[in-house]
């Protein structure tokens, strides 16, 4: 199982069609703007990101997640893949 | 031995980041075992024909072609990416794997660590 | 767990000197180890011993020399990568002749060996890029 951090919409291209259903998903930085869409694998966000960006009233299907859970999550998985 | 794929998807020569990776591609080939994997605009690195030097920057994609003997394990670009840049296979500079999807999939899976550069 | 981080962004053209200090702090207080974190690319300016921004604003480079002293985590910026964007260690400003060195107190200079090294030895590698 991989976690994949994506940080621009634009990187999603690079990397949608390689993650896996029970792949984790953390959206950061400007990727946070794909937290409205569909995606992939198991999706989180960075919530600091996600109010940074005043977006805290469009991401309902996105759990989201402080640092700490993040770093947790990435010891959770095998390894971690950056999209940027 | 902890195997690295090394991911590279940024097109040539705006940035210097891929020539940055490619150094650090062959640092890592003189440790352990490497593979490279370029996708998106990352499969233009391999273009051929191109002349880097009329716009004032080194062209290091020369370098690509060395990665085997440098023992660089696999060397991969995307068949969807060649689509979407309208590339064959004979504008590219060097022979590569065509991977789909799938296949990229599993070199994520078969390798240890992964570094992305663009 | 033994966690390595490379930062490639540039601190203002990007958010990864950001993401990646927030992340690194996580990391410690987690009880994890932070065996080192790389800087490369555009994320070696994060290093410039020069930088000066408006007092409203977060000094993100002395955020890191704060963080790296506190909790004795090395930070590596890449030779090539920093030559090339005028970061110098007084050894590299007098090899190269100029009148001035550049590098932030807190960062050492070192070569892709460390990149690898650190990529090897982690059991995680998280990268930060722009």
């Amino acid at each position: 199982m991989i976690l994949h951090t994506i940080n621009k919409p634009s990187a999603l291209a690079l990397c949608e069609h390689l993650i896996a259903d029970d792949d984790l998903v953390v959206l950061i930085e400007e990727g946070v703007y794909l937290a409205s869409g569909t995606l992939p694998g198991r999706c989180y966000a960075l919530e600091m990101d996600v109010l940074a960006r005043g977006l805290a009233d469009s991401v309902s299907n996105t759990r989201l997640i402080d640092y700490d859970t993040f770093v947790e999550l990435s010891t959770e998985a095998a390894k971690v893949c950056a999209w940027f | 031995m902890t195997s690295i794929l090394f991911i590279f998807s940024g097109a040539p020569h705006t940035s210097l980041n891929a020539q940055e990776g490619l150094d650090a591609l062959l640092m890592g080939s003189a440790f352990t075992d490497c593979r490279l994997l370029l996708l998106g605009q990352g499969v233009l690195q391999l273009r051929n024909n191109q002349e880097a030097e009329r716009i004032g920057r080194k062209n290091y994609t020369p370098g690509f072609a060395a990665l085997a003997d440098y023992g660089v394990s696999g060397i991969a670009c995307r068949r969807s990416d060649l689509e979407t840049w309208h590339l064959s296979v004979e504008q590219l500079s060097l022979d590569v794997q065509v991977l789909e999807d799938k296949d990229c999939r599993a070199w994520l899976d078969e390798a240890d660590r992964v570094l992305t550069f663009r | 767990m033994k966690f390595a981080i490379i930062v490639q962004g540039s601190p203002y053209a990007s958010q990864s000197c950001h993401s990646a200090l927030l992340f690194a702090d996580a990391v410690v207080r987690a009880g994890h180890e932070l065996t080192r974190v790389f800087f490369y690319h555009d994320g070696v300016l994060v290093a410039n011993r020069l930088i000066a921004p408006p007092q409203d604003e977060q000094d993100i480079s002395l955020a890191w020399q704060t963080f790296a002293e506190a909790h004795r985590v090395e930070l590596v910026a890449c030779i090539a990568s920093c030559l090339r964007r005028g970061i110098l260690d007084e050894t590299e400003a007098s090899r190269y002749g100029r009148d001035a060195s550049s590098l932030a107190p807190g960062f050492i200079i070192s070569g892709l060996g460390q990149l690898v090294d650190a990529t090897m030895n982690a059991d995680r590698v998280v990268t930060f890029g722009a």
